[in-house]
Order: C-alpha cells, then structure tokens, then sequence
C-alpha cells in the first residue's frame, strides 16, 4: 500500500509540471492552430533563466518569477520574429513548424554556447532537503510547494482566459479570427498576449521540472516536447482543462509503470496511449464534441 | 582532372552518399505531402526497414540486394496497417499520430534486446551499400515521381491537395490515394532505413526518433514542395550545410537553426521558389483552410 501511495505522490507532482507545460502547448493550439515545436526551448530557456537567478541569490518565489518572465519573453520574441512574419508573408503552415523546429535547435546551441553542455544544478535549499516520512510514504517539501505552485498557476490561467478582457479576446481569437477582427479585437496584440502566456507557463514547468530533478540541461527542452504532444494529445488538441487532466494523468501512468511494469517501457506505454487514444478518440478524452477551444 | 575528380569524389564521399540518402527519403516524404499528409512516421519506417535488412544479412547471411528490398517491404507493409485508421484522422492529429507510431518503434526498438541490441544498437554491420546503389535508387525515383506527376494518378493527387472534399466530390478516392502513397512513402523510408544501416555500420534507436522524422520532412519543405527538384535541393542545402560549417560545433547549431529559419521567412514556399520571386503576390492566409478538426466520414 505504501509503495501504491508513494506512487500516487510522486506521479502528481511530476504530473503537475506536466500541466504546466501542456497548457501553454495547447494555448497555442487552440489560439493559433499550429504546433509550436519550440515549446520545449522555452521550457529549457525558463530552467535556465531561473537557474542563473537562484545563483544570483534571489528567494526562490522571485527566481520563479525570472524563469516565467523569461520563458514568456523567449515566446514573444518566437512570435514577433517568425510566426508574425509568416504569418503575413503567407506561407504554408507547415513552414511554422519548420521554422519552431529550427528556432528550437538554434536555442539550444545558444544554452550549450553559454551554459555548456553539463549537466547543472540548482544551489542547494532547505526546499530541496525537507520532506516527511508518513507510514513509509516519503513526502518532500518540494513535492508539495511545486503542486502548489502549479495549481495557482493554473488558477490564474483559467481565471485570465474567462474573466479578464484579455481572455476574452483570446478566445475570439482561437473560435476566429476573422470574427475577432470584425467585433474589434486587436488581433496582433492578442497573439503577443497568447505567445507570452505560453512562453511563460513553459519557463516556469521548466523551473518547476528542473528543480523536481534537481537536474538543467541544454537538451532538457526536446523530452520535455514529446511529453507536451502526448499530453495535450491525451486532453485534446486546443483543450486546456483536458491540457491539465492529460497532464495528471501522464505523470500518474508513468511513475506507475515505472514502479509495477518496467521502467525501460515507462515510454512506450506513454505512446502507446497516445496512439490508441488517436485511434479510437482522436478528439481526446476529455472532449464529449468536436469544438476548437483556448 | 579526372584525378581532381577521383580526388573530390573520394575525399568527399561519405557526405556525397549522405547527400543522396536524404534525398531518397526527401523523395519519400515529398510523396506524402504532396497529398497534405505531413507525416512524422519517417524514423519508424527507417527503424523497420534498417532493423529487418540487418538481421537479414547479419543473422541469416542473405545477399544485400533481397535483404534491401525486405526492408523496403516492412516499411510499406507498417504504412498499410497504420495507413487506414491513421488516414481517418486530418492535418495535425495525423502528424500526432504518425509521431506516436515513429516513437512506439523506438521504444520497442530500445527494449527488444535480442533483435535490435537495446540501446547499445548493433555494431559493426558489414559496409554494402556502394555510392551506385544510391544513385540508381535516386534517378528511379525521380523518374517514377516525375512520371507519376504527369499521370491520370499526379492529377488526382494535385486535386486533394487543393481540396480533399472537392476531389472526393470529382470522383476522386481521397483514401485510397492517400493510402497508396503513404505506402509507397513507408516503401522508400524503408529502403532509405535499410540503406543507412549498411552505410554506417551502426544503428541505434536514437538513429530514428522525432528529430530524423522532421529533419526529413524539413528537406523537400525547405526546397519546395511544388518542384520536382525541391527535395534533392532542401536535402543538399542541409546536408552540406553543417558539413561547411564545421569550425565550431555549438555554433554550427546556431548558424544552421538561423539559416533554417531565414528561408522559411523569405522563402517560405520553398529554396526553390527563389526562381519565380518577382511573381509574388499576396496570397496570405491560404494555408489557414485546412484545419484540425478531425473527420469521421469518410
């Protein structure tokens, strides 16, 4: 029972960076109707950013602050320099894809030209060394304050894309955008927005993840992308609550097909999932229609 | 000069024989786009095809030329069975789901110790594949795709192109056709994967994950998916690139993911569209019709 309970801890907090990190995919998504590939280099930017923070000896609330603002200035600067350009140039959608994917190389080559391509970590806390034994479950500090962290962002999202002016716009945009343009949503402005909230859920799931692991790498960022397609695949496609179930549910199968199956297939059952899932229910598990939502 | 010649082509040949395998599988992927299929199940096809054609020749000691076309048949064998549920689905969830199949591969890939050599892969497969093989495959390639374009079938597929609904309503079996080159695509990834195997006598899971998958799709996308010619042109461009940037390795990255992304944005139709810039106009947003919602009917 324990080792099932342990589980069920360590498979929600590695869940819930998950989450994290799906719902500024699926953002994207459902906003703009393509797959951003460079998510992941905002998550490994975000890593970094709030890295170099905590070394500079800011508390760590602030540090995770730099990591989102960074990780969400990384996604504006994608937005303005390739996805706006192709956007009004007309290419083929494909081409965003392409030009993520490249963008996403570029960045890592940056971080391996800056950071090197070790392996580092984060300076040591009381955050990192805490945890409790309850009947042989082993509970870290960390553990707890990074499904806190997540829940409140999450909160915040849900609160921004249903209640401010700016969510409101958002989701014109991703129902459409010529519509959006013609009840006068500032169409430009509303992508930046979008970009920027993505970019930063990604740079903070990229603190979040990186200190869970206790680990920050240059090639951090492409794991992180696969996991991201699965998940918002699980949830559907644009969908961002199924974004967070998905999430869960990712981090859950895994850490329990680590523990009860084999960790060398915790992967391949992730995948398998996804393909069935495609297969059977491609619209996700969590969608009752067919709709494109943000 | 013939000695200039020998002297180019032998100091050059490893990246001339790369060159010409990518722009196989740069053929194989200008196939399934040509119907709109943006398919990332390249590395799955590659794995099938390299594992099957190794333990042909290294296990059962079959001659290259079968053991080949063996593998050239597993990857159209693997397209035909995860063609017909995975054609139902339409633009990004198809991309998703030939991603989720390229990935099952490699993680089976990874586990199945005694067939593939787990992670470690297999070592020292006996170098078959000559310069030749390349070439030939090739130049059949370009003949069959420039045939085919010409053909009732080249004219069936432009008109699902423009608009799958329209072509079905003209008669058109958009399935069918889809099937039929999605097949063919996993024929020529596999024999591309068999190929590989034999050139650089190592194969290992890492060999055919999401990052070969999209690298090939980047080669007939980066030339030019209206030409004939735009696959080999993206395949050269990004072979040889970071071959010629080779003084610095992060740097080399850096340069590489730059110059990816200026051709997308002055370029993006393609390398090989720099020929007709002056008849540029405005079509903007003409990509946005397809969209994702997925089909049922069909």
């Amino acid at each position: 029972m324990s080792v099932f309970l342990q589980q069920v801890v360590n498979g929600i907090s590695l869940g819930s960076t998950y989450a994290v990190f799906a719902m500024g995919c699926t953002l994207i998504f459902g906003v703009l109707n393509i797959v951003n590939m460079a998510q992941g280099a905002f998550f490994m930017g975000g890593a970094y950013f709030g890295l170099e923070a905590a070394r500079l000896g800011l508390p760590a609330p602030l540090a995770l602050l730099v990591a989102l603002v960074g990780g969400g200035v990384l996604g504006v600067l994608a937005e303005l320099v390739i996805f706006r350009t192709l956007r009004v140039r007309g290419g083929h959608r494909w081409m965003g894809l392409v030009a993520s994917l490249a963008l996403a190389r570029m960045m890592v080559g940056i971080a391996q030209e800056i950071f090197g391509t070790q392996v580092q970590r984060y300076p040591a806390s009381t955050l990192l060394d805490t945890a409790w034994d309850i009947d042989g479950v082993r509970i870290q500090l960390l553990q707890i304050v990074i499904l806190v962290v997540s829940i409140v962002l999450m909160a915040l999202l849900a609160l921004t894309l249903q209640r401010s002016s700016t969510g409101r716009a958002i989701r014109t945009v991703a129902y459409s955008e010529d519509v959006a343009r013609i009840v006068g949503v500032p169409v430009g402005r509303t992508i930046l927005t979008t970009f920027f909230l993505a970019g930063g859920l990604a740079g903070a799931a990229g603190m979040l993840l990186g200190n869970l692991f206790n680990v920050v790498s240059p090639f951090m960022g492409e794991q992180m992308l696969v996991k991201g397609l699965t998940v918002i695949i699980l949830g559907g496609l644009g969908n961002v609550p199924g974004a967070v179930a998905g999430g869960f549910l990712l981090g859950l199968v895994e850490v329990f097909s680590v523990a009860y199956v084999s960790s060398s297939f915790r992967d391949a059952i992730g995948f398998g999932l996804i393909f069935l899932i495609l297969l059977v229910k491609p619209t996700g598990l969590f969608s009752r229609f067919e709709e494109r939502r943000a | 000069m013939n000695a200039a010649v020998a002297q180019f082509i032998a100091s050059y040949s490893n990246i001339i024989d790369l060159c010409l395998l990518n722009s196989l599988i740069a053929y194989g992927l200008f196939l399934a786009l040509s119907a709109n299929m943006f398919s990332l199940a390249t590395g799955g096809f590659m794995a099938l095809g390299a594992y099957s054609s190794v333990y042909l020749t290294m296990e059962l000691g079959l001659p290259f030329a079968p053991a080949v076309l063996a593998g050239a048949i597993c990857g159209a064998a693997a397209a035909a069975l995860i063609g017909a549920p995975v054609l139902r689905l339409r633009g990004d969830y198809f991309m998703l789901a030939t991603f989720g199949f390229t990935e099952v591969v490699r993680v089976i890939a990874l586990n199945w110790d005694s067939f593939t050599g787990g992670a470690l892969g297999i070592v020292s497969i006996p170098r078959y594949t000559q310069t030749w093989h390349l070439v030939l495959a090739l130049i059949v390639m370009v003949y069959v795709v420039h045939t085919l374009r010409g053909s009732y079938f080249g004219r069936a597929i432009a008109a699902i192109k423009q608009d799958d609904v329209v072509a079905q309503t003209m008669g058109v079996n958009v399935f069918a056709y889809r099937l039929s080159l999605f097949v063919a695509s996993g024929f020529i990834c596999g024999m591309a994967g068999a190929f590989a195997a034999h050139l650089n006598y190592f194969i290992g899971p890492g060999d055919f994950g999401l990052v070969r998958s999209v690298d090939a799709l980047t080669y007939p996308i980066l030339g030019g998916v209206n030409a004939l010619a735009g696959p080999v042109v993206g395949a050269v461009f990004t072979t040889i690139l970071p071959e010629a940037l080779r003084f610095s390795n992060q740097l080399r990255e850096i340069l590489m993911g730059a110059l990816v992304v200026a051709v997308v944005l002055y370029l993006p139709d393609g390398a090989l569209s720099v020929l007709k810039l002056r008849r540029r106009s405005g079509k903007s947003g003409s990509g946005k019709v397809a969209t994702a919602t997925p089909r049922t009917k069909q």
